[in-house]
């Protein structure tokens, strides 16, 4: 592989696409840009990148870079997206993808008409555990889906919330779904693979549990999420919690044969069996398949640990290494058009729920 | 004569509006972005009736709010900055806001700029004591980091803040007295530096072991602020701020045991903490970042490289420490034990 990456956007989450995309082999950073130059400056210095620019167009037309990762708040991405695939760049999206719906919809557009292509970090449904799940159920273990369970926590003390609590002025703020827009992506896109309507019932309630803080720009945030989504066969119940402890992230798929319980902190997958031992013996077995499942899993990890697959942000990798992938080899991208729109109009619509003012 | 405060309402903003108004100045602009942290400022401003006490809120990160700030002022006391966060982070709250302020400075047009004076306050983290070996004397003189992006992301900040603002100086024309603190503690600050060591787990891994602890109560620094601020012949000078009684850092871990609470720790001396920091580093590369490099053998050599330091130049302007450094211990450790009997 040889492809030549450029960042925009240089915040925090910058740090994680610079080195994530040079874990792979063939890529290079060749630049980074922001429309402050200061960021953009300590992004190349602090990774050794060889130049920066605080002018997208004036990179892409010195550099010519493969791909352009975006990661600048989502307000400009589909600005930055047409600007890149005008360029001949593909793109490579931080969530959230856009502002609203339309805008998502006339930024795939914009990459299918000018034959490019495009991906988002949808990093958690590329972790081990996650693929794994997949494979479940590709292979008919669970059944099919009857509902899904996906839950998200966040704190708002740590790197990225304090952020969000010191100033009153992020652009998180400003999103229609303020702070659950910069976090559902994660919530819905575990979802929405198991879930095949293009238009569910949803039903969802927010509410701020968490107290005042010195900090005035906590003070008006919602942090508590809850939706209910219903399709023709398969239900889901989407949680973003910013109060319980530990911050967790799981998943769980209820099958018409087996249950699927997916931690991503824990990095482990359970399979909860139906049972064909009768009575007490059925009652019996499972705390030890289970404990057998943890055991495997623990092992797997440290095996996975000591081959270096362990980082943070290794689903990532994963997901950046199929996505240059298919840029190679003009295969589809690994994440569906259809569910990146359907993941945006389901947030719309949650929005639309729980900020009715915010809406047009 | 207005006196501008950023960050005024943070632990070291109050202790220096408290030591302008000890100091007899009557004009300050305390400017604060939390108005969470406002109280002990409105305190002060109720407690000063003939006072012009002017409380400002906004952010550094607008340049409208700075364009605020910075107009009618003589004096900038810069305070604000990030000190803990993402390194993105960090540069913006303490970078960019600072750019943002010069900028604002440039674009005012009274009182004149020459005759506006920056006090900015720095931190011992922007020199580079590693080319000069193991137990280098840190005064004034001494280089500036020349490989920032080795140290630790808020060093980095800091020294990209330092250097920026030189640069306005020179473009703008302004006064500008830099003062560069050690470790700056007390009542409402933290418990350790990370020269004492760092809390691994439930471990605290204690590296500082016999290294001078450049300690700067909260109010001799604020003294120490306010004297540089005020002082004619401060202008284009740096002082290193730290008290003229330095523990050790064994001997402050020892004084937190015995006052605050009991802590497990351990104690790593410098040529292992060196190996140690060897093995992290390598493993960090070969890892491509699976642990972080919390500790690097330049970090250590930076942080535990056992400096002596100097604030002889800062006493030749008439500084003198206001509380003694046993007080000062007594005073935060009594803080921090009421802050863990708290918990």
């Amino acid at each position: 592989m040889g492809l030549k990456v450029a960042i925009v956007g240089c915040g925090k989450i910058a740090d994680a696409h610079v080195e994530d995309a040079r874990k792979i082999p063939g890529v290079e950073v060749v630049a980074v840009c922001d429309q402050e130059p200061i960021m953009a400056e300590q992004l190349a210095i602090r990774y050794g990148v060889p130049r920066w620019y605080t002018d997208c167009a004036a990179m892409l037309a010195a550099e010519s870079p493969n791909v352009l990762h975006i990661t600048t708040p989502p307000q400009s991405h589909l600005a930055l997206t047409r600007q890149a695939v005008s360029a001949g760049c593909h793109v490579f999206l931080e969530k959230p993808v856009a502002l609203v719906h339309a805008d998502v919809e006339a930024l795939i557009a914009a990459v299918v008409e000018a034959k490019k292509k495009l991906s988002v970090n949808y990093w958690p449904n590329f972790e081990v555990q996650a693929l794994e799940l997949h494979r479940l159920y590709n292979a008919d273990v669970l059944g099919s889906a009857v509902h899904i369970e996906s839950y998200t926590g966040y704190d708002l003390a740590g790197e990225f919330g304090l952020a969000l609590r010191r100033d009153p002025d992020h652009w998180v703020h400003r999103l229609p779904g303020k702070l659950f827009q910069n976090m559902m992506d994660h919530v819905l896109n575990k979802i929405v693979p198991f879930l095949d309507d293009d238009e569910p019932y949803i039903h969802a309630i927010a509410y701020k549990r968490g107290g005042g803080t010195a900090d005035s720009g906590a003070n008006e945030i919602l942090d508590e999420l809850r939706v209910m989504i219903k399709g023709e066969e398969t239900s889901a119940y989407a949680t973003f919690c910013a109060n319980a402890r530990p911050v967790g992230q799981t998943l769980r798929v209820y099958g018409t044969k087996n249950t699927a319980h997916v931690d991503f902190n824990a990095r482990t997958l359970v399979l909860e069996r139906k049972q064909s031992f009768p009575s007490a013996l059925g009652r019996l077995r499972p705390p030890f398949q289970v404990a057998g499942d943890y055991w495997r899993q623990g092992l797997r990890n440290v095996g996975r640990f000591r081959r270096h697959r362990f980082h943070f942000f290794d689903g990532m990798r994963t997901l950046l290494t199929e996505f240059y992938q298919c840029i190679e080899k003009d295969t589809d991208p690994p994440i569906a058009y259809r569910d990146i729109l359907r993941v945006s109009d389901l947030m719309e619509r949650i929005f639309a729920q729980v900020y009715p003012e915010g809406q047009a | 004569m207005k006196i501008l405060v950023t960050g005024a309402g943070g632990f070291l903003g109050v202790n220096v509006v408290e030591r302008l108004l000890a100091h007899g100045q009557r004009d300050i602009r305390c400017f604060l972005r939390d108005k969470g942290k406002a109280a002990r400022i409105e305190e002060l401003a109720a407690s000063n009736p003939g006072s012009s006490f002017e409380i400002c809120y906004g952010n550094l990160k607008s340049k409208a709010d700075c364009a605020r700030a910075v107009a009618d002022v003589a004096i900038v006391i810069h305070l604000a900055a990030g000190l803990k966060g993402a390194p993105a982070e960090l540069f913006v709250d303490s970078v960019v806001t600072a750019r943002n302020l010069m900028e604002a400075l440039g674009a005012r047009t009274e009182p004149p700029i020459a005759q506006t004076r920056v006090v900015l306050v720095s931190s011992f983290g922007v020199y580079g004591v590693v080319p000069l070996g193991r137990g280098a004397h840190v005064d004034e003189s001494t280089p500036i980091e020349q490989c920032p992006e080795r140290r630790d992301p808020y060093s980095h900040s800091k020294l990209r803040q330092e250097q920026l603002v030189r640069e306005y100086q020179q473009k703008l024309g302004f006064e500008l007295v830099v003062l560069r603190a050690g470790v700056i503690y007390g009542p409402g600050g933290g418990a350790f530096s990370n020269r004492v060591g760092i809390q691994v787990g439930p471990i605290f891994v204690h590296m500082g072991g016999n290294n001078l602890l450049p300690l700067s109560y909260v109010v001799n620094c604020a003294e120490a602020i306010v004297v540089a601020a005020t002082h004619k012949d401060a202008a284009g000078q740096v002082y290193n701020v730290h008290d003229d009684e330095m523990p050790t850092a064994w001997e402050y871990l020892r004084a937190y045991r015995k006052h605050v609470k009991k802590l497990r720790s351990i104690r790593v001396p410098y040529f292992a903490t060196r190996f140690l920091a060897g093995r992290l580093e390598g493993y960090h590369r070969r890892s491509q970042g699976q642990l972080p490099a919390i500790i690097t053998r330049y970090k250590a050599a930076a942080a535990w490289g056992g400096n002596t330091f100097s604030n002889a130049k800062l006493r030749g302007l008439g500084w003198r420490p206001l509380v003694s450094t046993q007080e000062g211990m007594m005073r935060t450790f009594e803080y921090l034990r009421a802050q863990s009997m708290g918990k």
